[in-house]
């Protein structure tokens, strides 16, 4: 596992571990983490600080670029303090910026741009003051070597789901190769925009409200299901789904007689049919049902292409417990292994940017020019050369 | 369990029917057998391709999904065996309800005792002295071939892949034919949208899957495709919305 060869910087002060500051603002959360990696072992991490502050946008509308950075650069500061009071908590009350800290790592993409800007900025500013060097990292990267990291180190298909992207990885040849991806919008941005028509609370999160929606639903509604080799494609069904809503809104929440018995033809009873009423529930239950097996059925292909036995489950939507029961079901049946995170890990956080950031610090990456930390709204997962694994 | 799943499919054929499981792929598992489904006169090999129930999945979309697709590559195997130049498997009988395909047996095991699809043969050659020699280069052309012939008939194939590809030696001379197989996701369709989509599939598959050499393997299944166009203007137009398939992919960096 470990390249003593790449081994190129040391910790500071002959300390056998090192510290980073891990700083994410790629969306709607603000993140900050700093974790403790042992010299020895890459993967022996821990967290010593990861507090996160969400931006949320009222139901019925989703966050807009102006307003999440304008959160961001509200909260940095307030949120940097708390995360020195816990390092002074548990690493001694002597913990300083400037004596402790090997590396500073912040998100350079893929997100959106002004919120990815503001944390930039926030990390120059501390880099240049404190003099400790800075770190760019992918996103999707940051996820990827979190979820190793708690795993420990085997060779997982990893599936990426959040807000932004959608993506079957597996690791091959010093890349993280993308296998399967959507070919339009992510998973959480469909469960975002449908829960936006229902006016659902985005607080904590869109997905968490439609999953405990989903749990008390009953019938299943049919809905498209597109898959297209290892990709797949989600702008069909949100739209489907969208007009059926719409409809049932218009209608005083509830579908007409003929439509209710078209929904639900292939219970093959018109009787039982007519004495059911669908509801919220059963929208969010059927969508959720319909998009999960979606994902599901694109991981087992790129499972069996690859040959391999593990999942990681990795990305905000990797939260959601429905999803992680059929991925479950599916490993079980592969004689596979299931590996997912709690919602610490899972939703964008600090502490991954930091752990990424780390690896790239610690095998040799050095940053030649302060321009070379501009932020980028495109960067895929692939074109990271991944120079810390073999 | 796959323990199960076979239980449940020598279940379903009777106690005696001998079947030996050959792969358990993402969708299906597949078994050789050395009897024909009703006519004791025409036993030899065959396979049989059984979509089991996906337990993750809602029984109704379940239902759904191997029904249509079993009904759609059975259709799609008999009319692509009348047509002139396709090699695919000869289709013999089928349960869409229950989710089984009988076909002719192709394929065969490779030098490293690999089956001989695409995949083990471009694994088996994955080395700098191998990846570029004319064996190779005319196992892809003829991919490339088949895939074009398919595309000129107005069919797409949803699922190009290189373990979808398999490969048969000929008695004569030696050389790889090769034969598409996995129509599940397949059927007719005279879109360019939908040949570009399967050309980026399969281009994308390859990318992935043998990184080190797929520049070179990409040009000559493309090469190979060009071949099989008789017609320019639809060529042209086929390769321009791969272009653009390939530049709508997500997060793709704009250079220029």
């Amino acid at each position: 596992m470990l390249q003593p060869e790449l081994q190129k910087v040391l910790p500071k002060n002959g300390k056998d571990y090192y510290i980073c500051l891990g700083l994410e603002g790629s969306a709607n959360k603000l993140g900050f983490g700093v974790i403790k990696q042992s010299l020895s072992d890459p993967l022996d991490t821990e967290v010593i600080s990861n507090i996160r502050d969400t931006y949320n946008a009222p139901p019925g509308e989703g966050f807009m670029p102006r307003d999440t950075a304008r959160h961001h650069k509200n909260w940095s500061c307030r949120i940097l303090k708390q995360v020195i009071e816990e390092c002074k908590e548990k690493l001694g009350q002597g913990f300083d910026i400037k004596k402790d800290i090997d590396c500073i790592a912040f998100t350079k993409g893929p997100g959106m741009g002004a919120p990815l800007h503001s944390v930039c900025v926030f990390a120059r500013t501390l880099s240049l003051l404190h003099n400790i060097p800075l770190i760019p990292v992918n996103h999707c990267i940051g996820h990827i070597e979190m979820g190793r990291c708690i795993t420990k180190g085997l060779n997982p298909v990893v599936l990426y789901v959040s807000g932004g992207n959608t993506q079957v990885i597996a690791y091959s040849n010093n890349r993280y190769r993308i296998f399967g991806e959507t070919l339009d919008i992510a998973v959480g941005n469909c469960l975002d925009r449908f829960a936006r028509i229902l006016k659902i609370s985005n607080s904590p999160s869109p997905g968490y409200n439609i999953e405990q929606l989903a749990r008390k639903g009953k019938h299943l509604i049919e809905l498209p299901y597109t898959v297209k080799g290892m990709d797949l494609s989600m702008s069909g069904i949100l739209q489907y789904l969208e007009q059926l809503t719409k409809s049932f809104l218009s209608n005083g929440s509830k579908f007409s007689k003929q439509k209710k018995r078209k929904l639900l033809e292939y219970l093959n009873d018109t009787e039982m049919i007519d004495s059911v009423e669908i509801t919220v529930e059963d929208l969010c239950f059927s969508f959720q049902e319909h998009l999960f097996a979606m994902l599901i059925e694109i991981t087992e292909r790129a499972m069996a292409h690859v040959g391999s036995d593990e999942v990681l489950i990795v990305g905000g939507v990797g939260c959601n417990l429905r999803l992680q029961e059929m991925m479950e079901t599916m490993c079980k049946d592969r004689n596979g292994k299931m590996f997912a995170t709690d919602d610490r890990f899972c939703i964008d956080n600090g502490v991954m940017i930091a752990q990424a950031g780390v690896l790239q610090y610690r095998y040799g990456y050095v940053l030649e020019n302060l321009k070379d930390t501009r932020v980028t709204q495109t960067f895929r997962t692939d074109e990271v050369f991944v120079n810390w694994r073999e | 369990m796959s323990a199960e799943l076979i239980d449940h499919v020598q279940q379903y054929l009777g106690k005696n029917f001998p079947i030996k499981l050959i792969s358990q792929g993402a969708e299906a598992l597949v078994f050789e057998t050395s009897k024909h489904p009703f006519d004791p006169t025409l036993d030899k090999e065959y396979i049989i391709k059984y979509r089991p129930f996906k337990k993750y999945r809602h029984e109704q979309i379940d239902r759904v999904i191997t029904k249509k697709r079993t009904v759609g590559e059975c259709r799609c195997l008999v009319k692509l065996s009348n047509m002139e130049g396709i090699n695919v498997p000869q289709f013999i009988a089928s349960d869409p309800h229950n989710g089984f395909i009988w076909q002719s047996k192709i394929g065969q095991t490779l030098k490293d005792g690999t089956f001989s699809n695409l995949r083990n043969f471009l694994w088996l050659n994955n080395n700098d002295k191998n990846a570029y020699t004319e064996e190779v280069k005319q196992v892809l052309l003829n991919v490339g071939k088949q895939i074009g012939i398919l595309h000129t008939n107005q069919y797409v194939h949803g699922d190009l892949t290189s373990s979808n590809i398999v490969l048969q030696q000929e008695d004569c001379n030696g050389k790889w034919v090769p034969f598409l197989i996995d129509f599940g996701l397949s059927g007719y369709s005279t879109l360019v949208e939908d040949k570009g989509v399967d050309l980026y599939v399969l281009e994308r598959a390859i990318l992935s899957t043998h990184s080190l050499y797929a520049e070179k393997y990409n040009e000559w299944l493309l090469e190979g495709y060009k071949q099989a166009y008789q017609d320019q203007e639809d060529l042209t137009q086929v390769l321009k919305r791969f272009e653009e398939v390939r530049l709508r992919g997500r997060k793709r960096s704009m250079l220029g």
